[in-house]
């Protein structure tokens, strides 16, 4: 206690300032174990909502189609259903262990092989219109939110709010209705179109037009509204105030100092309403008939094909659950004080 | 002179305060708008046996040609068995905004009470309600609701709880957020260094100071359900008896029916500007309403 | 030509009736340092943003800001940029918001010199100039890198202040620079700000409530009362012979420690307790207590404290932030577990069942730091004082009772502050219902943490006599936690110091702060702000 009546440096009066490094590690391993636990949660939420829920699956598979007893029996076997429920279970984990969701009881294939013919399309499909999405969206929220009260914010914000409104298959539909004969309304590529790269791409992204235009239109609102209202929330920071003082141009305050912070919260959010936009991806390739995972779900439900509906649920599930822990590795990336803890 | 009791005080003053609150919802004008909408629905909704005649929607006593275009008979046109289709967009009214705001109150309620509970007890109960609350945020909860309304009997029951049971995780959050923020006030330690237990800090200070946000995340939400119900239906998934149409099941009658082809413009479009205006409303209703309650919204 | 002249200045803010700011002239000279002194809503940092414009939009200013002889009131938006950290540099408060959270130090620096070279700099050049100045704060070039969160309070004001110096202005404001410091810190940084001042003939404004951190740093001083400047001159005779009345209440509210004057007599207009009672047999007791956290590596916020109060006496725990008291006083009040030790109240074990506790916290009462957030917003005068007696179902008339207790608390008359809501009451008045709603449930001790520290000068030495009074005419004990040494000189019977979670000297105030034994003890006396300029730089050394 020698060093008391000559205090150089603050070590009285505060605590040391945390230390770096070392934290990395055990960041990444925790979220890599929620998103594993998540992902477990997944597996026991898709046997569980199939199997033990007061529903009969065979019923519920041959709804709307005459069955005679002994093809119900039949089906119930088939389907594992007479077993004991924790049998079931145990059949389900080992199968899910090998790869193995069972086989689609529509399509007659094997779930994961169908689901794997189907995730590019919607991968391709969600990703486009989340990227074009999110940059408008971001843009145009930074320009509301920075200039509150302006005519642009309240004309942008109103769109926005009205498209956010809009349930997305109507608004396919009146887009569908709307350009009659410009853009194709089903599929994703035409049989008769040549097999060239070049051909294809083009005739793809021909058939992506729509489809894309109405993902984007409903979800652009999220991040905007977000963008703007975080960009709000900074506005009185005294941050501002101190580049505001050392000479800094306003557009230059909202560049180098509103935004990085105003994207914090957004950055979250935009990953936290991936779910939305599978909803949106649904509704979507329903209505353009746009053959991903969306519109396998939606066949899936139509005709009643529990393993498949199971299967899509829980790929869907964990792309969701994978994307998350993505954004929690940028958001690490983005925020320093998330670094320290 | 005898002043008038405190309990009398305290109602006169939320009296005040909620006069108060009114004059500010009532200088922004697209929560008037919202609010005024609102009231005329809801209205038309209510009185719809009182002004029509339910047998309109029954298919076998349909009166009109299939599809026809709007007429002085049926303004809005008919649909393809010839119903007219005024009347099925009045009648939907009632299935979707009472699914919307039952599905709501529910997933509210829900949502309220884990984040309180989450806020207020710490370590376990907080992580493992905060790991489930997190676990169905991130889940997308349209294949949850798709999942849950094929196993179980169709019908409005099953949408309704489809819903409210995938769309409470928003709401516990902001809950929960708000309860930290009041239990990180002193006035929190001041009263448990008063003696007050867990039941006292949450029903005198907490559940006050959270409930107006609450009320506010209601309002937004019901245009997410109402969203969520017509999309359910659109999928097949709604109540199937055509004596209860919603919103979501006439656009999916539309589209059965080949609408666009048939360029039945008057089938698609007001069940669909329907839908946009009550979740418009619900939106500008609820945005209002958090601008008189969160006054740092409010200035500037 | 002066450095900053101020001609009949008036600010006023749109949506608000009162002028912020009233016809206020003053002249600073080039090397010249100026306190700025008055308590929160004078308008003294309205004053310090209108100097470079930094006013909210709804601000209007009337009269001329003239910086190097030039108006800044009508300046031109280019003109003013250029001028902006050039000509005067601002040394905000709260230097936790005041820097960007998410870029480095270093670039923050840079940023403003980056800005207004005229000539290129290259990286290397900009990255010495970075070091130079933090070296000039003393802090080691490899701080740059940090963010702000990584750095502790002192560190971060350092920041601010080596930001001030990038661009070599001719005069720097500092508003408030030192007031979330501890002591210590504060003693450091005034050292620094007025070492550097000095050496570079810089012009200083510094803002502040606390007269003697102003007198210990500037040469003149301008006190502002209400949006107007009521005195002005050298520092010393304004501290030494102050005439406006408000000049007076900011000088004798921080007493001198050691002064016989202001022992057991703050600052008041009411009469104070004519004599001071002996206390009684021990009411409270820690013994060996100890508090361990467990998050991050293993903490000692309290480390095995022994303290006693006694029935009718005042006990001062002084230390610094981190020092654990508010720790302590949780542990005492049962609101924090303690980890080893025990708590004995009225020669007993306090209770840990939530019954056992409900029972003790009818006779140890609270008061917290800050009035404003201590009650509920929503619930009325009469409802926060009835909090306690309707937790603990007190049989008896409950109106009678509230107006008992806002009665001993000297809000009279009780029936007019009963229906009013915390927003409606002046700080002072907020802390006396805090007060009462604890006298309400006629405690035998009080526990306050911090009572006065964020109230302003004038109103402090009420709720300090307020204090003293319910001791002399109720016999209550009270052990006051604070970081002010001047508070424990006011009215405190014994004082203890904590340092580290322990107890590092106890005794009569009279003793302890006469005559301090241990050498933290020593420093911290050491440290604080005295009215008299020239000691206080034989004090730091410098």
């Amino acid at each position: 206690m020698t060093d008391i009546l000559n205090p150089t440096e603050e070590v009285l009066a505060e605590a040391p300032p945390p230390t770096r490094g070392g934290g990395a590690v055990r960041y990444v391993l925790t979220k890599i174990g929620g998103a594993l636990l998540s992902f477990a949660m997944v597996i026991v939420l898709g046997f569980l909502l199939f199997r033990a829920l007061p529903g009969d699956p065979v019923q519920t598979m041959t709804r709307g189609r005459p069955a005679t007893p002994e093809m119900m029996a039949r089906l119930e076997h088939k389907l594992g259903l007479d077993l004991p429920l924790w049998q079931q279970f145990w059949k389900y984990l080992g199968g899910l262990l090998h790869g193995d969701m069972g086989d689609s009881y529509f399509y007659n294939v094997p779930v994961l092989q169908k689901i794997g013919e189907r995730l590019w399309p919607t991968v391709l499909l969600v990703g486009v219109s989340t990227v074009i999405a999110v940059a408008l969206g971001l843009w145009l929220g930074t320009r509301s939110g920075w200039r509150r009260g302006s005519r642009f914010d309240r004309v942008s914000t109103g769109v926005a709010l009205t498209l956010w409104s809009t349930p997305t298959f109507w608004l396919g539909m009146l887009l569908m209705a709307a350009t009659t004969g410009l853009f194709p309304t089903a599929g994703i590529v035409y049989t008769d179109t040549p097999d060239d790269f070049f051909s294809q791409a083009l005739d793809i992204a021909h058939h992506m037009v729509l489809p894309t235009i109405t993902l984007v239109a409903v979800t652009y609102a999220q991040y905007q509204l977000v963008m703007r209202s975080s960009l709000i929330e900074e506005a009185g920071a005294d941050y501002l105030t101190t580049a505001r003082a050392k000479g800094l141009r306003d557009d230059v305050v909202r560049r180098r100092h509103a935004v990085p912070n105003a994207l914090l919260p957004t950055v979250t959010l935009v990953f936290l309403h991936l779910g939305m936009v599978i909803a949106g991806a649904i509704s979507v390739e329903t209505v353009f008939s746009w053959p991903g995972l969306g519109l396998l779900t939606y066949d899936a439900l139509r005709v009643g094909d529990l393993p498949l509906l199971q299967g899509t649920f829980v790929v869907l599930a964990g792309a969701v659950i994978f994307m998350n822990t993505l954004a929690d590795f940028l958001y690490r990336v983005l925020d320093p004080r998330v670094r320290a803890s | 002179m005898r002043t008038p009791s405190p309990r009398a005080l305290a109602w006169h003053r939320r009296g005040v305060a909620f006069a108060a609150g009114w004059r500010e919802f009532a200088k922004q004008k697209s929560g008037l708008v919202g609010l005024g909408l609102l009231v005329v629905i809801v209205l038309l909704a209510v009185l719809a046996p009182v002004i029509t005649d339910r047998t309109g929607l029954d298919v076998t006593k349909a009166t009109g040609d299939r599809l026809e275009a709007p007429s002085g008979e049926f303004w809005l046109g008919t649909d393809r068995p010839g119903r007219s289709v005024l009347l099925l967009t009045l009648w939907s009214a009632r299935v979707s905004l009472s699914v919307g705001l039952i599905a709501t109150l529910l997933s509210v309620a829900i949502g309220t009470i884990i984040g309180i509970l989450a806020a207020h007890f710490g370590r376990w109960v907080s992580a493992g309600l905060m790991r489930i609350t997190d676990f169905f945020l991130v889940l997308p909860s349209l294949v949850l609701a798709i999942a849950l309304s094929t196993v179980l009997e169709r019908g409005m029951g099953t949408i309704i709880l489809a819903i409210g049971l995938t769309s409470w995780p928003a709401a516990a959050r902001l809950v929960r957020a708000q309860t930290l923020t009041i239990e990180a006030r002193p006035y929190i330690e001041r009263a448990k260094a008063l003696g007050g237990g867990h039941l006292h800090v949450i029903t005198k200070h907490v559940l006050p100071a959270v409930l107006p946000l609450v009320f506010v995340n209601t309002t937004l939400a019901v245009g997410s359900a109402i969203v969520a119900e017509s999309t359910l239906s659109f999928l097949g998934l709604g109540d199937p008896d055509p004596m209860r149409p919603s919103w979501g099941s006439m656009l999916r009658s539309a589209w059965l029916d080949s609408a666009i082809i048939a360029g039945a413009w008057w089938y698609l479009l007001p069940p669909g500007i329907a839908i946009g205006v009550v979740v418009l409303a619900f939106t500008m209703c609820g945005r209002a309403l958090e601008a008189v309650l969160n006054p740092r919204l409010r200035e500037g | 030509m002066p450095l900053l002249e101020l001609r009949d200045l008036s600010v006023h803010y749109r949506n608000r009736a009162v002028e912020a700011v009233r016809n206020v002239s003053l002249t600073l000279e080039a090397g010249e340092t100026l306190g700025l002194a008055g308590e929160s809503g004078c308008g003294k940092s309205t004053l310090a943003m209108s100097v470079l414009r930094l006013l909210p939009t709804t601000a209007k200013i009337d009269g001329q800001i003239l910086l190097d002889g030039e108006d800044v009131a009508t300046m031109k938006w280019g003109r003013l940029r250029a001028v902006r950290w050039t000509s005067a540099a601002i040394v905000f408060q709260g230097a936790m918001h005041a820097l960007n959270p998410v870029r480095r130090i270093r670039d923050q620096i840079a940023e403003p010199i980056e800005l207004h070279s005229k000539t290129e700099l290259s990286a290397a050049a900009l990255r010495t100039r970075v070091d130079e100045l933090l070296g000039q704060v003393e802090l080691p070039p490899e701080k740059g890198d940090s963010y702000p969160h990584e750095l502790s309070g002192g560190q971060k004001q350092r920041v601010m202040i080596a930001m001030a110096l990038a661009c070599e202005p001719r005069l720097v404001i500092a508003d408030e620079p030192t007031t979330a410091l501890d002591v210590i810190v504060q003693a450091q940084v005034l050292a620094l700000m007025a070492d550097l001042v000095a050496k570079k003939d810089i012009g200083l404004v510094m803002i502040s409530h606390d007269l003697a951190v102003l007198a210990s740093t500037c040469q003149r001083l301008a006190v502002m009362y209400q949006g107007s400047l009521v005195e002005e001159g050298p520092s010393a005779s304004v501290i030494a012979s102050p005439k406006h009345v408000h000049t007076k209440t900011l000088a004798a509210a921080f007493p001198t420690v050691g002064d016989p004057e202001s022992r057991y007599a703050p600052a008041t207009s009411s009469r104070l307790p004519d004599e001071t009672p002996s206390p009684g047999e021990v009411l409270l007791r820690t013994s060996d207590l100890r508090v361990t956290f467990r998050t991050r590596g293993v903490t000692h916020a309290v480390a095995g404290v022994d303290l006693d109060v006694r029935r009718g006496e005042i006990v001062a725990l002084v230390g610094q932030s981190g020092s654990g008291k508010t720790t302590l006083a949780r542990t005492i009040l049962g609101l924090q577990q303690s980890t080893g030790g025990q708590v004995l109240y009225d020669g007993r074990p306090v209770p840990r069942s939530s019954k056992g506790l409900k029972a003790y916290r009818r006779e140890v009462q609270l008061v917290l730091q800050d009035p404003t957030s201590a009650l509920n917003p929503r619930h009325s005068v009469y409802e926060s004082i009835a909090e306690g007696l309707r937790i603990h179902r007190v049989p008896g008339d409950e109106r009678a009772q509230v107006a008992a207790a806002l009665d001993a608390a000297e809000l009279r008359p009780p029936e007019e502050f009963m229906p009013l809501l915390p927003h409606q009451l002046s700080g002072g008045q907020r802390q006396r219902v805090v007060i009462a709603g604890a006298l309400a449930l006629e405690p035998k001790l009080l526990v306050a943490d911090e009572p006065v520290a964020s109230l302003d000068a004038s109103v402090r030495g009420e709720i300090l006599a307020l204090l003293l009074r319910l001791r002399a005419n109720l016999g209550l004990a009270a052990l006051v936690i604070t970081h002010d040494l001047g508070l424990a000189w006011n009215i405190a019977d014994r004082v203890a110091v904590m340092y580290q979670g322990e107890l590092v000297e106890v005794g009569p105030v009279d003793e302890v702060l006469n005559d301090p034994q241990h050498s933290y003890t020593q420093s911290l006396l050491a440290a604080l702000p005295s009215t008299h300029p020239k000691e206080s730089d034989a004090v730091n050394g410098r």
